[in-house]
């Protein structure tokens, strides 16, 4: 069956996730090249590109990491490609050395950034809100609220870029790459082969004396941006009133249903603003023209809130402007309806609605058991961290990363210490050693270490720092979805012809001390442990095993052995007896039955670590998980 | 105002929580109506908590506290932790089968046994229904199709704005021939259960 995201006939309406409505809009927009680093919650747009690519008309890559990916694009939209890149926010970060310098060098065959920002932190370590950015780099912000949002600005920011040789931001939330809704379909547009780079460095080569001029082209540009988002049909003023309200991304999501809910629809001035950077300034003049007060409601940081107050300040304007400096809404997190809802109240100066009532009334809810994700049944990674926690215990800073692996941070495994970003395990890891002459050890996974784990080993080489570097390498990027990176040669597509080796990278960065071991073989990972320890400098184990859900996929991996509790385990969970497997790995097969320990066979993967610590732990035959 | 529905479902990662979610907005289209749902996952694959939405009439992907109309539970400590999204007077379908977190699996805490969180629950909500999810999934065939067995159930308490044909349509339109039979099949053994 043909895909709709593919080959969906124009005018039909299809369910679409917000991810796969950009892929759409791209499609439809005539994408030729895109490139990406993975990362939740952007994730589902790459990997839906790279299952199409073998029947779409575009050049995909997973590339090493965001900064690569948008240099891959710069240089694509330069030979004339339309092109589009994606990532999570704090990507961006990583890649805000090539944007800053795209937007002067700009965009022929057109360029769209998707970052996808995660208010509330549902999967990342930040909150940062990369609108920021677009003020930053000085290039355009489209802000989608809903699927059908999702393709059309994707679609228009793509045609935009390409029209005015201008970078674009296209800014999601988590809520809006993972809603779904409908979405109808449009005639996809059939763009010219690219035309290939054309010289001219005056335009192309910021060295000093063409980057100033090139600065002044970008804000001339801008101004014509200006001019669009004045008349964008992304930007619609409806309702009327003394009191307004200007509201842009799933915030209007919020602001559409709390009117409707409260019966307020009537009473206030409603503007929508999707085309978000640059502000349209003579708009909002408009819009704010015998307002006595203005709320605007955003997500995160204050940024429109800020750019409306200067405008209202230029043109003399009274009027009170509500937001979030001070208040009544929050500068962190998400918001909903009912939050919305009362900042509603407080602008129309209504009294505060009722808390909500919920079913559960006023009783105290009794704190419930949490349930933390944590590593699977069978994860390599518990079988390392236990080795090497074995080892060196609380006697070492645990440096970690940023994947599953970042998990060890849960007891028993305690794993983690501490964390920065990506790639930050072995210079971070360096840097405290170096200070303080404490033991170290850094966990990084291959993919991370090929996202940006390379240059600080290259460092650590370089400035005779002190580390052990545990390289988890899953042959895959587990936690985003079992995305390809270099070191995999397996993908979800077939065979990967060009694996790029871990062992003979970093021997070739002139590391020495080097130990491979398979983490399920316990012995050997401890003895090569103990004997990277007793030495000192730099020092990489490589501790090599697919990650199990994707060796069952990929490579069709089956074990036919479970782990059973043979002997009287009856003294489950007393420390130091048989038993203390229960408290030392923290398998999600392991359970507690009448006081006796137990292995659920439904969970149990076969990987056999456990046989390895108790001997009262057998095999027997099973189909494992 | 009347038009609007929120569900809310809970779940454990890998329990399928978002197929059944998935599959309940394409009938809810399908129906014609102007339906959004919304999911919450990243690092819940790792057998942490899975949480979605479906609403219809509404533009929001999300329930706030005290919003959902009807909360399906496809773990029963879940559905407890998410009661505070049911409104008053709300409907609660639940798995009746529990899949404890690792600490209560392991000793180390504890959590209310099923019979304790279907007295909590039915004390605070208009109308509860708690099944054997797991079971009427193998019964059917497979064990994540569990999950359709809750959804039928769903319709037989005749509170969606469409019919369990819906859902079968759109089973038998979105699925390879033999997952959908065992779907099918999963969606009549649920429907059968609140009578």
């Amino acid at each position: 069956m043909a895909n709709p995201l593919l080959a969906g006939t124009p005018g039909e309406t299809h369910l679409l996730l917000g991810n796969e409505a950009i892929v759409r809009g791209a499609i439809e927009a005539g994408i030729q090249f895109v490139t990406c680093y993975p990362g939740t919650p952007s994730s589902e747009v790459p990997d839906t590109f790279f299952r199409l690519s073998p029947e779409g008309s575009y050049t995909f890559e997973y590339s090493v990491n965001e900064k690569v990916a948008l240099e891959v694009a710069g240089g694509a939209t330069l030979a004339g490609a339309l092109c589009l890149t994606t990532m999570k926010h704090v990507g961006v970060n990583v890649a805000a050395d090539p944007l800053l310098t795209l937007t002067y060098v700009g965009s022929p065959g057109g360029l769209v950034l998707l970052s996808a920002d995660d208010p509330g932190c549902h999967s990342s370590q930040n909150e940062q809100d990369n609108r920021i950015y677009a003020r930053l780099a000085g290039m355009p912000c489209f802000e989608p609220s809903c699927a059908q949002e999702a393709k059309d600005m994707t679609r228009a920011a793509l045609t935009l870029s390409r029209e005015l040789g201008a970078p674009t931001l296209l800014r999601t939330t988590t809520r809006v790459n993972h809603l779904r809704g409908p979405v109808t379909l449009a005639e996809p547009t059939v763009l010219p082969k690219p035309a290939g780079f054309q010289k001219n460095p005056s335009r192309f080569v910021p060295i000093p004396a063409f980057a100033r001029p090139m600065h002044l082209r970008q804000l001339e540009r801008l101004e014509t941006l200006r001019e669009r988002a004045e008349t964008s049909p992304f930007n619609v003023v409806s309702g009327a009133g003394k009191v307004g309200v200007i509201a842009s991304g799933i915030s209007r999501a919020y602001l559409a249903d709390a009117l409707d809910e409260s019966g307020l629809g009537g009473a206030v001035k409603v503007l929508d603003l999707g085309f978000t950077y640059p502000l349209p300034e003579k708009l909002i003049a408009g819009f704010m023209q015998g307002l006595e007060t203005l709320l605007v409601i955003e997500e995160l940081e204050p940024v429109l809130e800020t750019e409306i107050r200067a405008l209202a300040q230029r043109l003399g304007l009274s009027l009170a402007i509500l937001g979030k400096t001070p208040g009544p809404l929050p500068r962190f997190g998400e918001f909903d309806t009912a939050l919305v809802q009362k900042a509603l109240r407080t602008a129309l100066g209504l009294p505060e609605p009722e808390a909500p009532a919920c079913a559960c009334g006023t009783d105290p809810q009794v704190p419930l058991a949490n349930r933390p994700p944590n590593l699977c049944a069978g994860c390599p990674h518990r079988a390392t961290y236990l080795a090497v926690r074995t080892i060196y215990g609380d006697n070492a800073v645990y440096s970690s990363d940023i994947g599953c692996y970042t998990l060890g941070i849960l007891p028993p495994l305690k794993a983690a210490d501490f964390l920065v970003c990506m790639g930050s395990s072995i210079s971070a890891g360096s840097g405290v050693s170096k200070a303080s002459g404490q033991q170290v050890v850094g966990f990084i996974g291959d993919s991370t270490f090929f996202h940006s784990g390379i240059t600080g080993l290259v460092n650590a080489v370089f400035n005779r720092h002190d580390i052990l570097l545990v390289i988890l390498d899953n042959r895959t990027t587990a936690m985003t979805g079992h995305q390809p990176n270099p070191g995999v040669d397996k993908t979800n597509l077939g065979n990967n012809p060009v694996r790029v080796d871990i062992e003979p990278l970093v021997r070739g960065i002139g590391i020495t001390q080097i130990r491979k071991v398979n983490p399920l073989n316990q012995k050997a990972t401890l003895a090569a442990i103990e004997e990277l320890k007793a030495m000192s400098g730099v020092r990489v184990l490589i501790a090599e095993e697919p990650c199990p859900l994707f060796a069952r996929r990929a490579y069709g991996q089956k074990r036919n052995q479970v782990a059973y509790v043979a002997g009287d385990c009856a003294q489950a969970g007393a420390e130091g007896t048989c038993g203390d497997c229960l408290n030392t790995l923290a398998c999600p097969a392991f359970y507690v039955e009448d006081g006796k320990m137990a292995i659920d066979p439904l969970l149990c993967s076969g990987c056999m670590l456990c046989l390895q610590v108790c001997k009262n732990i057998k095999a027997r035959k099973g189909d494992a998980k | 105002m009347s038009t609007k529905l929120r569900i809310f479902m809970t779940g454990v990662g890998g329990q399928g929580t978002l197929t059944a979610t998935t599959l309940l907005a394409r009938a809810a289209l399908s129906a014609g109506l102007p339906v959004t749902s919304g999911e919450i996952h990243g690092m819940a694959q790792r057998g942490g908590v899975v949480e979605s939405t479906l609403l219809i009439g509404c533009k929001s992907p999300k329930i706030g506290l005290g919003e959902a109309d009807i909360l399906l539970g496809f773990e029963p400590l879940e559905t407890l932790r998410a009661l505070p999204y049911l409104k008053p007077g709300g409907l609660v379908l639940s798995s009746s089968e529990t899949l404890p977190p690792l600490s209560v699996a392991t000793g180390k805490e504890s959590a209310p046994s099923v019979d304790e969180i279907r007295a909590k629950v039915t004390a605070r909500c208009a109308s509860a229904c708690f099944l054997p999810v797991r079971s009427l999934g193998v019964q059917a065939g497979a064990v994540q199709s569990g999950n359709i067995a809750l959804l039928g159930a769903l319709c037989a308490l005749n509170v969606l704005p469409f019919g369990k044909e819906v859902i079968a349509a759109t089973i038998r339109a979105t699925m390879k021939p033999k997952v959908a039979e065992i779907n099918l099949k999963a969606l009549d053994l649920g429907a059968a259960c609140p009578a």
